[in-house]
């Protein structure tokens, strides 16, 4: 206990002292809690406002809907059965209220871009036991004619009371607009609903809308055992085979499931990305921490003479760590609750303003769980070298001693390649572990760049597909959805770049550090700076060359398994490969040179005196 | 001799003048040897006796340079001959010329580093035109080292005399 | 005789706490073909700024410094670099090999940044290890070798393009006695073949065996003198035996 104390003081002077590499490595780690926080608190936003809704308008436990076929009419038989049965169900034990059953008319009303499928729901004025939808503007049904919109069909066609709707391709008058839970709001739900008057509903039966089914909506004694009375009433489903009749059971949790499609792939969406940006966090926080300690362990005869032990400096290395994660998680919460609403706002299913949930344990235990992981495997390696030796000045002994020059060396040099370059080389092979973590790093960019180009021709294609008729509004809503989508995706494939560019910067700096020394050396023997600066950038290229390797087959693989469904499949043309492989090792060695540059400005001669 | 430089002086204070600047070597001193050399330094014309009234004492013999041994002092000051006694001798040499101004203890140490410097100069060439496996290069070696460490006794000589002549 | 290395009036300022301090100040200092110039001074001194100097590792802030002839205190880093590699080796004390390289690559280094066919590069470093009695390491890396081998490794490395002068920081700084002796011998063998060689030490043993001594202290040079003469072997000997006078 008294080493555990004694490690948290250390790490706070520590912290203390040397600021900069831990607020490096709580930025990176933030930009993913970020984004995992705005996740935690979008998915699931819609649920407080739908709640309200449900309970304002008396919304149902249960739901039984019969459909069939606008023109089979031979169905007419069984769906009588099924009403008969439907009526029994409305006095089953259990229930305490029924609406319903209401008959639906199939149709099509016009909107922007075309036709959308239009179904009108026929019932008396009322009151209603269950489902009162409620009217946001103008008069629920009653004397007068008129139809009352669905307040997402009305939004989408932007008419209020007083305007009018061509229904079948005819004007008519719009008497009010009301919000419902019984299903979810157009345009990403479909079809668009009215509700009509059983005179309104002669009229347009006259105009041609048929008759497609009708649905019963049910409360319950304990509305939480709804799935308990959908399981007892199963035979309600049955199908008869000689007719295309559906009927389905449904119960409100799974309503309200169903009801916000924008904000569930929102928040998966962003799930993802910050899933991706925790990965190629782990390289930047291994190399940051690794840098660290061997920092710390300089101070090897101070720490001797206080005492402390290989392990302790572990023990201090974690606690350090361990403690920026859980900042990180904070803060990455706290940019969660601030950003999620305004993005949440952007959906057109949510019923009212959409309301960030109360963070459970559960939420915070998955950002923190992240940001813990990725300061885990950072710090394994240095960790686990600490707990291995047994002296400090073990430790001290550095990185692993070069070794001779293998193969690879003797290859680079009998290709005839510049000198610069073969000692880059041969510097960049001489830790094969390093370079492995900074290739996993890079080739996570590089992957995602790969998918972003087949995204990008994939959604393309999507938008010129011709709207099926009688889906203009929903399928222009999914488009929509889809271009929020594929900014997400751009954005994050250009976060996940920007945080290689950092990883890398951040690379060449301690490997221009680790090599200063021999470095001075090579000046003193005759290299003129930017010789020096040019190895320093080839023995980076090593892992820039694997990150490409393996980074364009990997993001073709993620995107083959992306494409398909919804998203039209698509391959990325070789030239567009060929052009990622070339460009990204150009921009690489530029980016690395900076550091690279810089840091060969400095004087030669302190290195080499003997102090 | 050089102690009288500063000042004449009594036999007895001679003796004690001796044993302050020799410290724990000065014990070794015989205290008859000072009165034998003064006297047949008297008999070389370099010293000269006085006498010198006291109030309560009877007439007390001091001794006191003459021009000649002043001249001999200089140059016992300015020769850097080397031999195996040169550290306690030398050692005098620094606190005698402190103390009568006749020369610059650091300037005096400065030459004779770079007497010693050009004698293992000499040694080392000596040395390298041996051939590999011969005798005589272990003597050289010895005397090598035995310069040496007197250079770095020297320097430790610079550093104290410094150290006194900065204010 | 041409003069190898001529240095007039070289300053060299350090800011140290708020004050600026001279570390070499104001000093003339001449190298001859084929001449073995030591300097001597305690600690602190300036020495090694001085040696950084005559090598271009640090630029003076007032002076002139010409090597071989031409003026190179205005070069620009890459100039230096590129005058170096031809005209200056340098020994260090801590060796200062690329400990990634072994030794042969080490020495042919400098060659090969000269232009040198990889070929001929690694025939002259070969030689020049066999001179120098360490062929036998040639494929070592530098920390499998013993502190006089590194040392001579490294004065290999500063011979191999024939320099015309070799500076030498504490180069026995780091190494036993008899590795000092050995490189004392490589030292005097290199005066006879005519090398130009500027050793900085604070050790007697490596100073004398120069031609020439300088003495420094607090920046500047406060004696000069021949060792060549002076003694005579004769003196030397005779005090050996002890027959000198008395005190």
């Amino acid at each position: 206990m008294r080493s555990l104390r004694l490690a948290a003081r250390l790490a706070r002077g520590n912290l203390r002292r040397r600021p900069a590499q831990a607020l490096l490595l709580l930025l990176a780690l933030t930009i993913a809690t970020g984004v995992l926080g705005v996740a935690a608190s979008v998915y699931g936003s819609a649920d407080a406002p739908w709640d309200r809704v449900w309970r304002a308008t008396r919304g149902f436990h249960v739901s039984l809907g019969v459909y069939h076929p606008p023109d089979e009419p031979g169905n007419r038989a069984f769906v009588q059965e099924l009403r008969r049965r439907a009526a029994r169900l409305a006095t089953a034990p259990g229930v305490v209220g029924a609406g319903g059953p209401w008959t639906h008319l199939y149709g099509s009303i016009a909107v922007p871009g075309g036709e959308e499928d239009l179904t009108a729901e026929i019932r008396d004025p009322g009151p209603y036991a269950v489902d009162q939808p409620l009217v946001t503007s103008g008069r629920w049904l009653g004397e007068g004619g008129g139809v009352v919109l669905e307040s997402g069909l009305a939004a989408t066609l932007d008419v209020g009371p007083g305007d009018t709707v061509t229904i079948q391709g005819r004007p008519v008058p719009v008497r009010g607009v009301a919000s419902t839970v019984s299903r979810g709001r157009f345009p990403l739900s479909r079809p668009a609903q009215v509700w009509v008057t059983s005179e309104t509903a002669r009229q347009l039966r006259d105009l041609g809308m048929t008759e497609e089914g009708f649905e019963l909506q049910l409360r319950l004694a304990d509305p939480g055992d709804a799935a308990g009375f959908v399981a007892a009433h199963r035979s309600l489903e049955a199908t008869d085979p000689s007719s295309s009749v559906i009927s389905y059971l449904e119960t409100w949790q799974q309503r309200r499931a169903d009801s916000h499609s924008d904000i569930d792939i929102l928040a998966g969406t962003l799930f993802a990305a910050g899933g991706l940006i925790a990965i190629l966090t782990v390289a930047t926080a291994a190399v940051l921490i690794a840098g660290r300690m061997a920092t710390q362990v300089r101070q090897v005869g101070t720490l001797k003479a206080v005492g402390v032990t290989p392990r302790q400096i572990v023990l201090v290395l974690l606690v350090e760590h361990l403690a920026i994660a859980a900042g990180a998680t904070l803060l990455g919460l706290g940019i969660g609750r601030l950003l999620a609403p305004r993005v949440a706002e952007t959906s057109v299913t949510v019923l009212g303003t959409p309301e960030p949930p109360p963070l459970t344990w559960g939420r915070v235990a998955i950002v923190a769980a992240v940001a813990f992981t990725v300061v885990l495997l950072g710090t394994i390696r240095p960790a686990l070298r600490g707990i291995r030796q047994s002296t400090l000045r073990s430790l001290v002994a550095g990185p692993r001693p070069p070794r001779r020059p293998g193969r690879l060396g003797r290859l680079a040099a009998s290709l005839g390649l510049p000198l610069p370059g073969v000692l880059g080389l041969r510097s960049g092979w001489r830790r094969p572990g390093r370079l492995l973590v900074n290739a996993a790093g890079l080739l996570l960019g590089v992957a995602m760049i790969v998918v972003a180009l087949a995204l990008r021709d994939s959604l393309d294609l999507l938008s010129l597909r011709p709207a099926e008729p009688g889906h203009a509004a929903s399928d222009a809503a999914v488009a929509v959805l889809y271009d929020q989508i594929r900014a997400v995706i751009f954005a994050t494939a250009g976060l996940l770049l920007a945080l290689a560019t950092i990883n890398a910067i951040i690379v060449a700096t301690f490997a221009a550090r680790d090599a200063a020394r021999n470095h001075a050396v090579l000046r003193a023997v005759g290299a003129t700076p930017r010789q020096t600066v040019i190895a320093l950038v080839v023995s980076q290229l090593g892992a820039c060359a694997v990150a490409v390797v393996v980074g364009i087959p990997l993001g073709l693989g993620l995107w083959s398994l992306m494409e398909g469904g919804d998203l039209p499949e698509v391959g990325v043309s070789t030239s567009s490969l060929l052009l990622v492989a070339v460009a990204v090792p150009v921009a690489f060695a530029a980016i690395v040179s900076v550091p690279a540059r810089l840091l060969a400005r400095h004087p030669v001669a302190p290195l080499l005196t003997y102090e | 001799m050089s102690l009288l430089a500063k000042e004449p002086a009594h036999g007895y204070e001679l003796r004690q003048r001796l044993g302050t600047a020799l410290g724990p070597a000065g014990g070794a001193l015989n205290p008859g040897q000072v009165y034998v050399t003064l006297s047949r330094l008297e008999r070389a014309g370099l010293v000269r006796a006085v006498e010198v009234a006291q109030p309560s004492h009877p007439d007390k013999k001091v001794y006191e340079l003459t021009a000649p041994g002043r001249e001999r002092v200089e140059q016992w000051l300015a020769d850097v001959t080397w031999s195996k006694v040169a550290p306690v001798e030398f050692h005098l040499k620094l606190v005698i010329a402190a103390a009568t101004g006749l020369a610059d203890p650091v300037a005096l140490v400065d030459t004779q580093r770079l007497e010693l410097l050009r004698q293992l100069h000499q040694l080392q060439e000596l040395a390298v035109a041996e051939p590999a496996d011969s005798d005589g290069v272990l003597l050289l070696e010895g005397a090598s080292l035995r310069l040496q460490a007197d250079i770095r006794w020297l320097e430790a000589c610079e550093r104290r005399w410094v150290e006194r002549g900065s204010p | 005789m041409s003069a190898v290395v001529e240095a007039r009036g070289l300053v060299r300022r350090y800011l140290a706490d708020g004050s600026s301090i001279r570390a070499v100040d104001g000093v003339d200092l001449v190298v001859e073909a084929g001449e073995t110039v030591s300097v001597m001074g305690p600690s602190g001194c300036g020495k090694s700024t001085l040696l950084h100097l005559l090598g271009g590792l640090e630029r003076p802030d007032a002076g002139e410094l010409r090597l071989g002839g031409r003026r190179v205190d205005g070069f620009s880093e890459t100039a230096w670099a590129v005058f170096r590699r031809r005209n200056v080796g340098f020994v260090f004390q801590a060796f200062h090999l690329v400990d990634e390289l072994t030794a042969v690559e080490n020495v042919e280094l400098p060659a090969l940044l000269l232009g040198v066919s990889r070929r001929a590069a690694r025939r002259r470093a070969m030689d020049l290890l066999e001179r120098l009695a360490v062929a036998g390491r040639a494929g070592q890396l530098p920390d499998r070798l013993s502190g006089g081998e590194r040392q001579r490794v490294a004065v290999a490395r500063a011979l191999v393009n024939e320099p015309l002068v070799v500076l030498a920081d504490e180069p026995t700084g780091n190494l036993d006695s008899r590795a000092t002796g050995e490189i004392l011998k490589l030292f005097a063998e290199l005066r006879q073949a005519g090398q130009a060689l500027l050793i900085v030490t604070h050790d007697a043993r490596v100073a004398s065996t120069a031609d020439r001594l300088l003495r420094m202290r607090d920046g500047a040079i406060v004696a000069q003198t021949r060792l060549g003469s002076g003694a005579s072997a004769a003196g030397i000997l005779a005090g050996l035996a002890d027959l000198g006078g008395e005190g």
